[in-house]
């Protein structure tokens, strides 16, 4: 369990977090998303006792992280995978994150086994590409078998079965009752791999609701046509929707219902090929969540 | 603590850079003893002691590297944020730090400068008074130990490795080459560098009175000490401030 209350940080005149009122509650997946600069990483570095907040207050498993006796036996996290020595071989990195903690040698062996770098726990880090940088920070991660777990962009530069292995092993967290939260960019990933939400942008919370819920509310009614009548879209559009050619030949028509696209059709005597409600994506549903809130949008 | 004196210990012995710059602390101090010997350059007015141990002064300033490295080669590859998040209390580490950066350097100090006392009594000719080695060696090593710890002050303030370096190198070598441009104050503008108290200490006919004040070694060490401490204090301070 992550709880987050009144959490504000300003930088002189800029506020990166602003009064931000979240649980991570544990057992499921946790997506913390938001633009660039919407104050992510400095809520995650606050959550860590990293960064000192300027009002407000984080604690993890009921205490303030700096509080916490053998810190990485009860949170795990990924924060930057490049933030290695690169003159340090992978084992020797976990032995001297682990000794801190009083955790054994056996369990720097597993970690090194479970994340897949055992052939290569001898060699420099600074030697690692980005992917294996990844596996190396997700084992520091793990090291101390805590309940809970942040992980800041984890399948960044992780390829397709790097990306599977996250999905799976981040879900199996979750699933033994373990805290989980997990930022990310990757918005089709997000969609498969976590339970519940969490949407910044500016600082401030946009969304704290399950998955479904968001690609929902950000969906409206959405169908997809396919038809050989050419006078289908002007009909569409005179009846209030929003027609837009797709690739393939098919039209996505936004703010209607496939009941009303056939009647429209039958009424007008039309041949459909194809008509089939759509979902919208999580993607769509949190580009038009967080529109006003992205840092570079012009005009601003 | 034990866990943090524990990871530190493994920090610095994983890296190339923090047992090179510890190696060579060690092998220069011993190597200028052997080059002072055969080249039999020795002052008519020096000790035997003081000859054998010219390159401690050398390994003292190896020694602040150390310090510098051992906190700047976490802000260089971003390492700090995971090693205050295994230990929150920051001081902790910064404690550690100082126990791994002083302990290591004056232990290399005193094997050093003993190989060191034994080469040169076995090479530099017989003219020379011998000087008194016992407990200066030790103190010799303290100050190796008080300059790592400027070098870890150094370097939690200026974060960056090559500043720290040029911040310990100016530390310890400034008051000395700049203090005959205070005049009369040339004594305590001297008398507090680390480098001074190590003249003092290897009883060198440089560190005469008049121009390394009347201060003893062993007071000098301890001016030094407190110095190093003060500047602890401060780093210290900023590390506590810090965001991560």
């Amino acid at each position: 369990m992550i709880e987050i209350r009144g959490l504000t940080k300003r930088y002189g005149a800029t506020t990166a977090v602003d009064d931000l009122t979240v649980t991570v509650a544990p057992g499921r997946v946790t997506g913390f998303l938001g633009p660039n600069g919407a104050g992510k990483s400095t809520t995650l570095r606050i959550v860590l006792g990293l960064v000192h907040p300027t009002a407000g207050t984080a604690t993890v498993a009921g205490r303030p992280y700096a509080a916490l006796d053998h810190p990485l036996r009860r949170v795990g996290a990924l924060l930057d995978a490049r933030a290695v020595h690169p003159g340090r071989t992978a084992r020797h990195h976990l032995e001297a994150l682990a000794v801190t903690n009083g955790i054994s040698r056996a369990r720097v062996e597993e970690v090194l086994g479970l994340v897949g770098l055992a052939d290569r726990a001898d060699d420099r880090a600074g030697g690692f590409s980005l992917g294996m940088g990844q596996r190396l920070g997700i084992a520091a991660a793990l090291l101390g078998d805590p309940e809970v777990l942040v992980l800041d962009e984890p399948v960044n530069g992780l390829d397709t079965d790097g990306i599977r292995w996250v999905r799976t092993l981040v879900r199996g967290l979750a699933a033994e009752g373990r805290t989980v939260l997990v930022s990310s960019h990757l918005m089709a990933e997000v969609e498969l791999t976590v339970d519940h939400l969490v949407v910044i942008g500016r600082g401030r919370l946009l969304a704290d609701a399950p998955v479904a819920d968001v690609v929902q509310r950000g969906a409206g009614e959405r169908v997809r046509v396919a038809s050989p009548a050419p006078d289908l879209p002007r009909l569409l559009e005179r009846a209030g929707a929003v027609v837009t050619a797709e690739a393939g030949g098919t039209w996505r028509v936004d703010g209607t219902t496939a009941a009303a696209v056939g009647e429209l059709a039958a009424a007008h005597g039309l041949v459909l090929h194809r008509l089939e409600p759509a979902r919208s994506t999580l993607e769509e549903a949190y580009t038009a969540m967080t529109h006003d809130s992205v840092e570079h949008e012009a005009g601003r | 603590m034990r866990g943090a004196l524990a990871g530190e210990v493994r920090k610095l012995v994983t890296i190339r850079s923090l047992r090179g710059t510890l190696a060579a602390s060690g092998v220069v101090t011993v190597a200028i003893a052997v080059f002072v010997g055969l080249t039999g350059s020795l002052q008519p007015d020096d000790t035997v002691l003081g000859g054998a141990l010219t390159g401690v002064a050398v390994a003292q300033l190896l020694a602040g590297v150390l310090g510098a490295l051992v906190m700047t080669s976490e802000h260089g590859s971003g390492t700090l944020a995971a090693t205050v998040a295994a230990v929150p209390r920051r001081r902790v580490v910064l404690g550690a730090k100082a126990v791994v950066a002083a302990v290591t350097a004056t232990a290399v100090g005193l094997v050093a400068s003993g190989l060191a006392l034994v080469v040169g009594t076995a090479l530099i000719d017989g003219d020379h008074a011998p000087g008194e080695p016992f407990p200066a060696l030790v103190g010799v090593a303290l100050s190796l130990g008080a300059v790592a710890l400027f070098g870890l002050a150094l370097g939690t303030l200026v974060r960056h490795p090559g500043g720290a370096v040029a911040a310990v190198i100016g530390v310890v070598l400034l008051p000395q080459l700049l203090g005959p441009l205070f005049g009369d104050l040339q004594p305590w503008v001297m008398g507090l560098s680390p480098a001074t108290a190590l003249q003092k200490m290897t009883q060198s006919s440089d560190a005469s009175a008049d121009v390394a004040g009347t201060l003893g070694p062993w007071p000098s060490l301890l001016a030094v000490l407190g110095v190093a401490l003060v500047l602890l204090a401060l780093a210290d301070r900023s590390l506590a401030r810090r965001d991560l």
